[in-house]
């Protein structure tokens, strides 16, 4: 097998700029699965850290639609819930009442409901159109948010209705520029709220920001702002998360209880444990790395007809030195090997190529991602190495197979004289 | 005897149109011999030489190499035959470029069954035909005459029976063609059968028999004399 590499090395030698041309098709595709596959690991790796932020051992309630509130024409009842956030239609049957009834439940360490509400906030002459973010002041003790200076709010502060406030990093920042918010008043609507604490950098989350919101007391915002009495959701912390499941029986059971439901496909709300976040969001991923990863594979195709063609012109370029081997005893499966080899080796090298450049744009997306202030890690799965690596070596056979047979069944004789 | 063929027919088709290139050639080389194959371009005589080195198949008749009927002898038999039976020295030298003269002498090695000491024997045959001190060369940085005779050591390396040799000399001038032909009248002293195709009676006549072809048939088959044949002398470039 040795000899054969080495004949095939020479042949890949004799001519580097269109060995490097040639494998561009396979690098690009290669290069492409890599980053694919690492920028989905990252993606999961920064999701993961956010649903750790969010606090782990959590369940979500979420306000959503009853599909026949949503379509009474249609008369189906679809088996998803839509989020009344994402449909114009306010749900407004969660309340403070069913998580102070949830955190009854054996298994519920701590809960509290959350609501938001878009406002402008005023500092001085600078004004900001943000959203304000109302949650019980045990949010403190279940989300992983580290505030910076200051001090959270009490439950006794919310219950007094105090005009008090929590600014997330950038806004504190855009607000108040280098000078210390703390202890000075930012208006939000017709209010003045005394800032009592500011958060560390968290980094954006699908479409909201954190560092971007100002956080105050669930019963100021719903009362002085808003002038309504329901939440948008709820976040419940478990004392066992592997009984999340029965637990979210549990609080569906409750909530159906105090919303007077009793066919449970009319769920004003949608109870989701991490498990089943973390399984939604990996089918979705799952789903955008296949596509991606066809688009790549159309570049690899490409690539490697791209090896064939320049196959079928080392043959011919090389037909008299065929002929002499053939001459000198090399065997048809020699001559076969050779240049099947060659071809192998080609897109082997776009493929390394092609993988050490995708590790590098993969190294690039993290390092802007983390300058977004995102928790993104670099992976690269030693199985996308295997993969790409292998794949390449299958497009050299398959594409090198047809011109390896063209040059093995050449005549000696009509080769040797086409010199 | 070594070579036997009896009413050796090769048709050529050509789009229809059928050449008979070979009409029924009849010749028997006994092991040792010095054979030259002379006739004028297109008298069939490279023909009958690609025949008889296995690189062509004839269209009828048949053909005994070393006693044995070649006609089932399948194309991994013939390849095995080439390598190493058979010693092929072409007009145009036909080394491959860019790599080392002794890389093109290990070449047939490469598809011989000899596993070890490749670079050695490779060795020992490019000093047999005087080039222990150009191994290393290029094969496009030596002389013409040097190239063919780097082809010599090329069919020597896996010590076969017959050496053939297609108008050696033709791409040479006279001095490195003196050197080429002494060095192939040096192998038939040795034992080696050489089978030569030339047209040119001066390089014919190195040979002990002058087998001459017209039209795809022998026309004449005769020993030449001591006193008449030519001797060459290794001319130093």
């Amino acid at each position: 097998m040795n000899k054969y590499f080495q004949q095939a090395l020479k042949g890949i030698k004799a001519s580097p700029s269109r060995t490097f041309l040639t494998t561009l098709g396979i690098m690009i595709g290669i290069g492409t699965v890599i980053l694919v596959l690492s920028a989905g690991e990252g993606f999961k790796s920064y999701i993961n850290a956010q649903i750790d932020a969010f606090g782990s051992n959590t369940v979500i309630i979420e306000t959503s639609v009853p599909p026949s509130t949503k379509d009474r024409s249609s008369g189906q009842s679809s088996s998803t819930a839509n989020s009344s956030a994402v449909n114009a239609v306010p749900i407004t049957t969660l309340k403070n009442r069913d998580v102070e009834d949830i955190k009854q439940l054996p298994n519920v360490k701590n809960a509290y409901g959350a609501s938001i509400g878009q406002q402008i906030a005023t500092y001085g002459n600078v004004s900001k159109n943000i959203f304000v973010f109302g949650a019980d002041a045990s949010r403190f003790d279940i989300d992983k948010g580290v505030i910076a200076r200051g001090r959270p709010y009490t439950t006794e502060e919310d219950k007094s209705l105090s005009q008090v406030a929590v600014l997330g990093h950038d806004i504190a920042i855009d607000l108040f520029g280098d000078s210390d918010p703390l202890g000075k008043f930012v208006r939000i609507g017709n209010y003045n709220f005394e800032v009592i604490g500011v958060y560390e950098r968290r980094g954006s989350f699908g479409f909201s920001n954190d560092d971007e919101q100002i956080f105050i007391p669930i019963s100021t915002l719903q009362k002085k702002i808003l002038g309504t009495d329901y939440l948008l959701y709820s976040v419940v912390e478990l004392v066992d998360n592997n009984k999340a499941d029965t637990t979210a029986l549990d609080i569906s059971d409750i909530l159906r209880r105090n919303h007077y439901i009793t066919n449970p496909a009319q769920d004003d709300f949608k109870v989701s444990t991490q498990a089943e976040s973390l399984a939604t969001f990996n089918t979705i991923l799952q789903a955008i790395t296949y596509l991606l990863i066809a688009i790549a594979c159309i570049s690899l195709v490409v690539g490697g007809v791209g090896v064939m063609n320049i196959m079928y012109v080392v043959v011919t370029e090389r037909i008299g030195e065929i002929g002499l081997k053939k001459a000198l005893g090399a065997r048809h499966k020699d001559i076969l090997y050779e240049f099947l080899i060659e071809a192998i080796l080609l897109t082997l090298i776009g493929g390394v190529i092609g993988i050490i450049g995708g590790i590098f744009l993969s190294f690039i997306v993290s390092k802007i991602a983390q300058s977004f202030g995102l928790t993104w890690k670099l992976i690269v799965p030693i199985s996308s190495i295997i993969i790409s690596v292998s794949v390449s070596m299958i497009i050299g056979v398959v594409f090198g197979v047809f011109p390896a047979r063209n040059a093995a069944k050449l005549n000696p004789i009509e080769a040797l004289n086409k010199e | 005897m070594l070579i036997d063929l009896k009413d050796i027919v090769k048709d050529y088709d050509n789009g229809g149109i059928i050449t008979h290139v070979l009409k029924g050639v009849n010749l028997s080389i006994d092991e040792g011999e010095f054979v030259a194959i002379m006739g004028p371009s297109g008298s069939g005589k490279s023909t009958l030489m690609h025949t008889i080195g296995f690189l062509d198949r004839p269209t009828s008749g048949e053909y005994f190499f070393d006693g044995q009927n070649t006609k089932d002898f399948d194309d991994d038999d013939l390849a095995h035959i080439r390598n190493e039976r058979i010693g092929f020295v072409f007009q145009s030298f036909n080394l491959l470029p860019r790599t080392t003269v002794i890389d093109n002498v290990m070449l047939p090695l490469l598809y011989s069954n000899i596993k070890t000491g490749h670079r050695h024997k490779a060795k020992v045959a490019l000093e047999a035909v005087g080039l222990g001190d150009r191994i290393d060369f290029m094969s496009n940085q030596i002389s013409g005459g040097q190239k063919q005779r780097v082809a010599i050591a090329r069919a020597l390396v896996c010590n076969p029976k017959v050496l053939f040799a297609d108008e050696p000399t033709g791409n040479l001038d006279s001095k490195s063609g003196s050197t080429v032909m002494s060095i192939l009248e040096q192998l038939n002293k040795e034992g080696r059968t050489v089978i030569l195709v030339t047209h040119d009676m001066n390089v014919a006549l190195h040979a002990h028999r002058i087998v001459t072809i017209k039209d795809g048939e022998i026309i004449s088959d005769k020993k030449v004399d001591a006193k008449d044949r030519i001797h060459s002398k290794i001319i130093s470039d």
